[in-house]
C-alpha cells in the first residue's frame, strides 16, 4: 500500500487560492495599517488648522507616541512570549525615584545612578520571570502583585529618606555628565537652529528664548522609541530567537519539545519589558528632573492596549512590533489629537474603549482566518 | 518486506521499570528496537505506553533497568539530549504550533542562520527552500512556506513532524498515537509515511490501539498489558486476532468479540 | 465588516466632536485653557470647571479645561506643551511639580501665550516662570493658620488623613498644620489612598491605635466623608476637634451637624474666576492688577452656611 504516494503530487483541489487581499489581511499589521489612516484622515479634516501639524504639534504628539512606543515594544515581545507584564507603570516610577534618589539623596554621580537603576529593574524583571516560570502561576497575578510592591517602594523610600514624595534637582546633578544626555538630550539640533532661521519653523516671540526655535531637536525619547521597535522587529521576525519567541507563546510543551528553551525565552522577554520600562523612566526623569511617586500610572494598561490594537493576540503566538508601534502611534495621536480637533478629554476614554474593542474583534477574526477555523 | 534480526538493535530497552510514588506504571519492560523497521507498541489505555516512550525519549528517567542506544549505555537527563542522540518524538497534539507558518514550525528550535556583519540572522530563504521541497517529497502542497499550520489537516500535520524529525537526522522516530484522531485518508498518508521513513534506514516506533494500522506497516510487535510486556512477534507470527486478545489481557473480549459478530 | 465597523466608529467621532465642540462658548474669539493636575475622579474640580464656565459665558471668551485622567504630572506637562502648540491666547495651569512643568510653562510664556498660576505653586515660582500673577491659596500658610486655630481650642495631638501622599502639596498642610499646633509631624499623617471604605477603616484603626489623638484634619472632601463616617461609627463624632481643608455636600452637613468644627474654603471658583476674567481684561483693554490674589484660607463655620450650602459643590 506504501507505494501509492507519488513525489510529486498535483495540487490539492480542496485548497482555494487566497486572494491577494485575503493575504494581507493576515497580517497582523494591518488593523494599526487601517487605524492609522483613519486617524490621520480623521485629524487632518477636523483639526488640520488647530497647531496640530505645526512643528510643535507633530513634536507633541510624536513624544507623547513614542513614549507609549517604548514600553509597547517590551510589552508586545512579551505578550508574543505568551505572558503580560501588569507592573511596567509602576517599573516606570520605581526605576525614576531609584535614579533620583541614588543620584540625588545619595549624591552618586548620574552615570553610576542610571546603570545601578538598570541592573536593578532588570534583576526584577527576571524575578517576575523567573517566579512565574517556577511557580506555573499566570503571568497576570505575579506581576500584579509586583505592581503594587514596586509602586509601595517608590512611595516608601522617598518618605523615608526625603520626607517627600518628589525629588526634584535632578537636571542640575545630571549637568555634565556624559551617559544623561543620551536619555535626555536632543539631537540635530543644529538642524532644527538653520530651520528656524530660514523660517520653515516657527520661533519664540519673546523672553529669553526670543528667537529660537520653538522646537530645537529630536528628543532622545523618539530616537529611543525608533531604535527599540526596529530591534524589535528584527528580533522577531529575523532571528532564530524571534523563532523562539513565537514557539514559546504559540505552545510551550510543543516548543520544549523540540528543544525550544522556552523558560529562558520568556525570562529574557520579561526582563526587556522591564529595560523598556526603565527607559521610559529614565528619559522622563532626564527631560522633567524630578522623579514622582505617582508616576507611570496606568501605562501598563495602556502598553497592552497599543499592542493589541497593533494586532497581537492576548492569548500569545501571534503579533507584530511594526503593529505595536502603529498601535502607540494611534494611541498618541488620539489621546493629543482629540485636544486638537476640541473634543472633551473624558471622551478619549470612550474613544479608547470603542477602538479597543475593534482591535480584539478584528484580531479574532483573523486568527479563525489563519488556523481556518469559522 | 524488510531485513530482519541480522544486524544490531538501534535501541535496547532491558527490563525497565518505571515507578510514580506507590504506582508501578512499568514492571520490566524490555523491547529492542532495529533501524529500518517499524516496531509496533500495543495497549489499551493505561498499559504504559507513554511512560514506556517517554522514557525511552528521555522525558522519565527509569527507576530500574537499562537503556542501550547503539550499543553504549545510555542516561538521558533531558529530551534535549534524546534528541542530540538522535531520538525524536512527534506527539500526537503537540506536534506543530497553529499560529506560526509551516517553515517556522519546521525548523522550530533548529533555526539555520545566515551571518550578516557578524550577527547570525535567521535565514528564512533556505528554511522556506528547504521546507517547500521536503513537502513536496512527503506529498504535501503548500501555498507557500509562510502558510500556517493551522490550515493543515491533522495528518498532513503528523506528515509535517516527521518530515521535520527525519531532517533533522533522527535514527529513531517514536511516534505517539499518530493515527487515533484521523480520518481513513488521513490515516492512510500517515501511514504512507512511516513506510517512505522505515525505507530511509530509521527505526520507527509506532504507538497504537489500532491492530489494523499496526499490521499495516509493522515489523514487530510487542503487546503493552498492566505495565508489562507480553513478549514481542515478528510480522507473519501472528494474527490480529491474537493481538487484539493480548491488549486486552484476556479472555473476557473474546466473548464480546463473538456477540459483536467480529468487529471489533 | 471591518470596514463598516471603521465607518461606524468614524461617525461616530465625528458626531461625538461635533457634539462637544458645541459646549464650548466663544464670541471675541480670546481663547483660555486651564490646566490642572486632578485625576478624572477628584470631584472637587468640579467647581474649578463650573467656573471658567461661567467666566467665559460672562466675559464671552472661549475656555477649556484639561487634565491627566490619572493625575500624572508627567501627562500634565504633555498637556501643556499641546496647548503651546495650539496657541490660545492665554493658559491657566495648576504647579504640582515645579521641575516637570518649568520647561512647559516657559515655552508657554517664550510663545506669546500669557500665563496664570492658579491653585498650586507659589507666588515666587510664578514670577521665576514669567507667569502675569498666581490666584491661590499657600498651602504650607494655610496649614499653619489652622493650626494655630486648633491650638487656641485646646487641640494638643492630631492625625493629618492624607489622600493623596504622592502630591506634596498636600503634605504642606499638614506641616503647616503641625507646626501651628507646635507639634512634631512624625506620624500623624495617614497614608489613606482615596478608597472610602479604606479611609475610613485606616481612620478607625488609628484612632484605636493612638486614643489620645484629640484633633483631626482631612485635606479635602475624598478623606473628610469617610473621616466623618469612621467617627460615627466608633462614636467620637462631635467629640474629637474635627477640621478640613475645602468643601463640598458632606462638609456642609458635618459642620452644620457639629461634627466638623470648620472647613477651610481656598475658594476654588476665584482660582478659576479670576484668572480667566483678568486675561480677558488684559488682552482688551490692558488692564493688569499689581498683586497675586490670595483665594483663601477662609474659615467656614456653622454661621452663615447658607450661600455655602446652596452652592456647595457647583461653585463652592
Amino acid at each position: 500500500m506504501a507505494e501509492t504516494a507519488e513525489t510529486t503530487p498535483a495540487p490539492d483541489e480542496r485548497v482555494k487560492q487566497m486572494s491577494a487581499f485575503r493575504r494581507a489581511l493576515i497580517r497582523p499589521e494591518l488593523g494599526g495599517i487601517c487605524g492609522t489612516i483613519a486617524v490621520f484622515t480623521f485629524f487632518l479634516l477636523f483639526a488640520f488648522d488647530s497647531g496640530m501639524f505645526n512643528s510643535q504639534g507633530i513634536l507633541n504628539w510624536s513624544t507623547v507616541s513614542a513614549q507609549f512606543m517604548i514600553i509597547a515594544v517590551g510589552a508586545c515581545l512579551l505578550m508574543i512570549a505568551g505572558e503580560f507584564d501588569l507592573s511596567v507603570g509602576s517599573m516606570i516610577g520605581f526605576s525614576g525615584m531609584m535614579i533620583a534618589i541614588f543620584s540625588v539623596t545619595l549624591g552618586w554621580p548620574v552615570w553610576a545612578a542610571i546603570l545601578v537603576t538598570f541592573a536593578l529593574s532588570l534583576a526584577i524583571g527576571a524575578l517576575n520571570g523567573f517566579i512565574v516560570i517556577r511557580t506555573g502561576l499566570p503571568s497576570f497575578i505575579v506581576t500584579l502583585a509586583a505592581l503594587f510592591i514596586l509602586r509601595g517602594f517608590t512611595i516608601y523610600f522617598p518618605q523615608l529618606l526625603e520626607n517627600k514624595t518628589i525629588i526634584g534637582g535632578i537636571r542640575e546633578t545630571a549637568e555634565g555628565d556624559w551617559l544623561a544626555p543620551v536619555f535626555g538630550g536632543k539631537i540635530l539640533t543644529g538642524l532644527f537652529d538653520w530651520l528656524g532661521q530660514t523660517g520653515v519653523i516657527a520661533t519664540f516671540e519673546r523672553g529669553t528664548r526670543q528667537g529660537d526655535p520653538v522646537v530645537d531637536g529630536i528628543p532622545m525619547l523618539i530616537v529611543w522609541a525608533i531604535a527599540l521597535v526596529i530591534f524589535g522587529h528584527v528580533l522577531l521576525t529575523r532571528t532564530k530567537f524571534g523563532n523562539w519567541i513565537f514557539a514559546a507563546g504559540g505552545d510551550a510543551q510543543a516548543a520544549r519539545y523540540v528543544g525550544v528553551p522556552v523558560n529562558r525565552v520568556k525570562i529574557l522577554m520579561f526582563m526587556l519589558t522591564a529595560f523598556c520600562a526603565t527607559v521610559f523612566a529614565t528619559c522622563q526623569v532626564m527631560e522633567f528632573g524630578s522623579a514622582g511617586a505617582d508616576r507611570g500610572l496606568l501605562k501598563e494598561f495602556e502598553a497592552i492596549i497599543a499592542v493589541v490594537i497593533g494586532g497581537a493576540l492576548l492569548t500569545g503566538g501571534y503579533g507584530s512590533v511594526l503593529g505595536a508601534a502603529l498601535g502607540a502611534l494611534i494611541f498618541g495621536v488620539v489621546q493629543q489629537g482629540l485636544f486638537f480637533a476640541s473634543v472633551e478629554s473624558s471622551l478619549f476614554r470612550v474613544f479608547l474603549g470603542v477602538i479597543l474593542l475593534l482591535a480584539v474583534i478584528l484580531n479574532t477574526y483573523i486568527r479563525r482566518m489563519i488556523t481556518g477555523e469559522r | 518486506m524488510n531485513t530482519r534480526t541480522t544486524h544490531q538493535p538501534i535501541i535496547e530497552m532491558r527490563g525497565i521499570e518505571k515507578h510514580f510514588g506507590s504506582v508501578i506504571a512499568l514492571a520490566g519492560v524490555s523491547v529492542d528496537v532495529y533501524p529500518g523497521e517499524c516496531h509496533c507498541l500495543l495497549g489499551d489505555n493505561g498499559a504504559g505506553k507513554s511512560t514506556f516512550i517517554k522514557t525511552m525519549s528521555g522525558v522519565h528517567k527509569p527507576t530500574r533497568g537499562e537503556i542501550l542506544f547503539e550499543g553504549r549505555q545510555m542516561h538521558f537527563e533531558d529530551p534535549r539530549d534524546a534528541i542530540a542522540a538522535g531520538i525524536a518524538t512527534v506527539y500526537q497534539d503537540l506536534a506543530m504550533i497553529p499560529l506560526m507558518s509551516v517553515s517556522r514550525n519546521f525548523f522550530m528550535g533548529n533555526e539555520p542562520t545566515r551571518k550578516i556583519a557578524g550577527i547570525p540572522f535567521f535565514d528564512r530563504a533556505l528554511a522556506d527552500r528547504v521546507t517547500m521541497e521536503e513537502m513536496r517529497q512527503m506529498g504535501i502542497n503548500l501555498r507557500g512556506p509562510d502558510q500556517a499550520v493551522g490550515t493543515l489537516s491533522g495528518g498532513e500535520r503528523q506528515t509535517v513532524a516527521i518530515a521535520r524529525a527525519v531532517h533533522f537526522g533522527a535514527k529513531v522516530l517514536i511516534l505517539d498515537e499518530p493515527t487515533s484522531a484521523l480520518g481513513v485518508r488521513q490515516t492512510a498518508n500517515v501511514l504512507s509515511t512511516i513506510d517512505k521513513v522505515r525505507k530511509q534506514d530509521i527505526a520507527v516506533v509506532f504507538i497504537t490501539h489500532n491492530v489494523r494500522h499496526a499490521m499495516a506497516v509493522g515489523d514487530r510487535f510487542t503487546v503493552l498489558n498492566r505495565g508489562m510486556t507480553l513478549g514481542t512477534a515478528q510480522r507473519g507470527q501472528i494474527q490480529p486476532e491474537e493481538l487484539q486478545d493480548m491488549m486486552a489481557g484476556g479472555q473476557e473480549l473474546v466473548a464480546l468479540e463473538g456477540s459483536l459478530g467480529g468487529t471489533v | 465588516m471591518t470596514s463598516t465597523l471603521r465607518k461606524v466608529a468614524l461617525a461616530s467621532a465625528v458626531a461625538a466632536a461635533s457634539l462637544t465642540a458645541a459646549t464650548t462658548v466663544s464670541a471675541e474669539g480670546e481663547k483660555y485653557v486651564l490646566v490642572s493636575h486632578a485625576p478624572d475622579s477628584d470631584s472637587w474640580w468640579n467647581t474649578v470647571k463650573n467656573a471658567i464656565a461661567l467666566a467665559g459665558e460672562q466675559m464671552d471668551v472661549e475656555v477649556e479645561y484639561r487634565n491627566p485622567p490619572t493625575g500624572d504630572v508627567a501627562d500634565m506637562a504633555r498637556i501643556i506643551e499641546q496647548t503651546v502648540a495650539a496657541g490660545p491666547d492665554g493658559l491657566i495651569t495648576t504647579l504640582a511639580d515645579f521641575d516637570v512643568l518649568k520647561g512647559p510653562i516657559m515655552d508657554a510664556v517664550a510663545s506669546g501665550i500669557d500665563v496664570i498660576i492658579m491653585n498650586t505653586g507659589t507666588p515666587e515660582q510664578a514670577r521665576e516662570l514669567g507667569a502675569l500673577m498666581y490666584v491661590g491659596q499657600p498651602e504650607y500658610d494655610a496649614g499653619l493658620a489652622a493650626g494655630m486655630r486648633a491650638k487656641d481650642d485646646g487641640v494638643t495631638s492630631f492625625l493629618c488623613v492624607n489622600h493623596s501622599i504622592q502630591q506634596p502639596t498636600l503634605g504642606d498642610r499638614c506641616r503647616g498644620f503641625a507646626d501651628g499646633l507646635g507639634v512634631e509631624l512624625g506620624e500623624s499623617m495617614l497614608d489613606s489612598g482615596t478608597d472610602p471604605s479604606e479611609i475610613k477603616n485606616k481612620v478607625q484603626a488609628y484612632l484605636s491605635a493612638n486614643p489620645e489623638t484629640d484633633g483631626i484634619l482631612t485635606l479635602g472632601p475624598v478623606s473628610a466623608g469617610p473621616t466623618m463616617q469612621a467617627l460615627n461609627d466608633i462614636g467620637l463624632a462631635g467629640d474629637i476637634y474635627f477640621g478640613t481643608f475645602d468643601l463640598g455636600d458632606e462638609i456642609v452637613d458635618g459642620i452644620k451637624s457639629g461634627v466638623i468644627e470648620w472647613g477651610i474654603d481656598q475658594q476654588p471658583f476665584l482660582q478659576a474666576y479670576m484668572p480667566v476674567v483678568i486675561l480677558t481684561n488684559y488682552h482688551r483693554y490692558g488692564v493688569l492688577p499689581g498683586n497675586n490674589i490670595n483665594s483663601g484660607p477662609g474659615f467656614i463655620t456653622a454661621d452663615g452656611l447658607a450661600k455655602v450650602e446652596e452652592f456647595a459643590g457647583e461653585y463652592r
